[in-house]
């Protein structure tokens, strides 16, 4: 067989002289168009979690690490996710004092369990929160109560939240109070509280009157103003028949929790949710 | 004027590029969840789209046509892509930050996006002139944004549906890309219907 040799040595030549003139043209642009990364903003990028949750309030790490660089933010403290380390880590890289963080934690402020509350009417329809909120403000008898389909679970990238019995759930071990179920929840009952081992919170956000709120949730707060009145440091205020804990005040006595007749108020925050736990015990049985 | 309604017609409407000719399918699936992501992806294939063609036309009709090397078409117009959107990714980023911010990070994802490539070879197929080629290249990616827009707005109808577990995710997106892709054979013919 006769093998010309131009014609492998012709697309050969044409091909790696093309090759040869984009890897020029690349080379050449790359040399005179380079930006110029500001090598603080990577050293503070890389102390950041990485989790690019949000929650200080910019964009990402990338973001918050570029601005804090260039000086035109000054706080130190706002990544929610890495916390006290990481403010003070990042603090020492700037040569600033550090900023406490008050690490906080979302919270749910809803007990209203299936056996607290009843259906007004089954609801049938497509099964999100939000959805379920815009027919009559939900099925639940509490319509300020958690409808418990799990919009703020499915937001959450850090398998923070859990639905049990019929309402959402935070475990704190994983929250980094990135914010994004506060904004999901159509009914606005989570808030981001200081995270503390005995946190002590009205979990409840009913403002109807005693009569009604009882028939509704029989964990409501009916504003009986007994914690009020028990309170040492007076961090317990009634606004729109609704008990609400101050949390700088609060000291965590836990006097108000014994007292409230609805046990409408919750002290300590929750751990993972109670399947896991009875799961493992069935893997203990069954070893 | 006749020529560029009927290349945009048929480059929006009949031919489109993801509904009829089936390219693009990955960033078309991955990147319609939201419209945001839709619109960043669509300005910057529309962008590469009119680049790449001022490109690859000339390369085709001057150095590959005269020395008969026409079949090495798609090995060179994958290398002259992929340069084209690294330079084009440095200088953006460094002339126009908010563009860049803009589209930044799906323009690494059209280095070896099939849309473009297709279209580059569709236009060489052709044998358009050189200012019909860019006019393809421009229908093609409005026909792309039409229906990255369209099936993003079924997405989100569908997010809120309530699936059977076993369709959940890419068989019920897929099945929707389908439909979605059939109502488009409706278009068939228009062209010799409107202009023969």
């Amino acid at each position: 067989m006769f093998l010309e040799i131009n014609a492998i040595l012709i697309p050969a030549a044409v091909g790696a002289g093309i090759a040869l003139v984009c890897g020029v043209i690349i080379i050449l642009v790359f040399r005179f168009f380079s930006v110029e990364v500001d090598p603080l903003a990577e050293t503070l990028e890389n102390i950041f979690p990485g989790a690019n949750c949000g929650g200080c309030g910019y964009s990402g790490c990338a973001a918050y690490a570029a601005v804090l660089a260039d000086g035109t933010e000054k706080n130190t403290g706002l990544c929610t996710a890495g916390g006290q380390d990481v403010a003070s880590a990042i603090a020492t890289e700037l040569g600033v004092a550090a900023e406490t963080v008050v690490p906080v934690v979302a919270n749910v402020f809803c007990q209203g369990t299936c056996d607290k509350t009843h259906e007004r009417y089954h609801y049938t329809g497509t099964p999100h929160c939000a959805s379920a909120s815009g027919l009559f403000s939900g099925p639940n008898s509490c319509t300020y109560g958690c409808l418990g389909f799990g919009d703020c679970v499915s937001v959450c990238e850090f398998n923070a939240l859990y639905i049990e019995d019929g309402i959402a759930k935070v475990n704190h071990n994983n929250c980094v109070a990135c914010g994004k179920c506060v904004a999901a929840c159509p009914k606005h009952l989570i808030r981001l509280i200081p995270k503390h081992e005995l946190a002590t919170n009205v979990t409840c956000s009913n403002h109807w009157p005693a009569r009604v709120a009882m028939k509704a949730c029989k964990a409501a707060c009916i504003a009986c103003r007994r914690c009020v009145k028990e309170c040492p440091v007076d961090a317990i205020t009634i606004e729109d028949n609704l008990a609400v804990i101050d949390q700088m005040k609060c000291i965590h006595c836990g006097k108000c929790v014994s007292l409230c007749p609805t046990k409408a108020i919750r002290q300590g925050l929750l751990d993972g949710p109670k399947i896991e736990a009875l799961q493992k015990e069935k893997e203990a049985e069954a070893s | 004027m006749k020529t560029f309604l009927i290349i945009m017609l048929s480059m929006v409407l009949i031919d489109n590029l993801v509904l009829s000719r089936f390219l693009g399918i990955c960033s078309f699936l991955g990147l319609t969840k939201s419209l945001k992501n839709a619109m960043g992806m669509s300005i910057a294939v529309i962008f590469v789209m009119l680049v790449a063609t001022a490109v690859t036309y000339p390369i085709y009709w001057n150095i590959l046509e005269p020395v008969n090397l026409g079949y090495l078409q798609t090995v060179v117009f994958i290398l002259v892509i992929a340069a084209v959107v690294q330079v084009l990714e440095a200088i953006i980023r460094k002339t126009f930050p908010p563009l860049y911010e803009a589209m930044g990070i799906y323009l690494p994802l059209i280095t070896t996006n099939c849309a473009i490539l297709g279209v580059m070879l569709i236009n060489i197929q052709e044998i358009y002139n050189f200012s019909n080629a860019m006019m393809s290249s421009l229908g093609a990616g409005v026909g792309y944004t039409l229906a990255m827009f369209l099936f993003t707005g079924v997405r989100e109808k569908m997010e809120k549906a309530d699936i059977p577990p076993f369709m959940e995710g890419l068989p019920s997106t897929l099945m929707a890309a389908s439909i979605v892709s059939v109502s488009f054979m409706g278009f068939k013919g228009v062209i010799e219907n409107l202009f023969g």
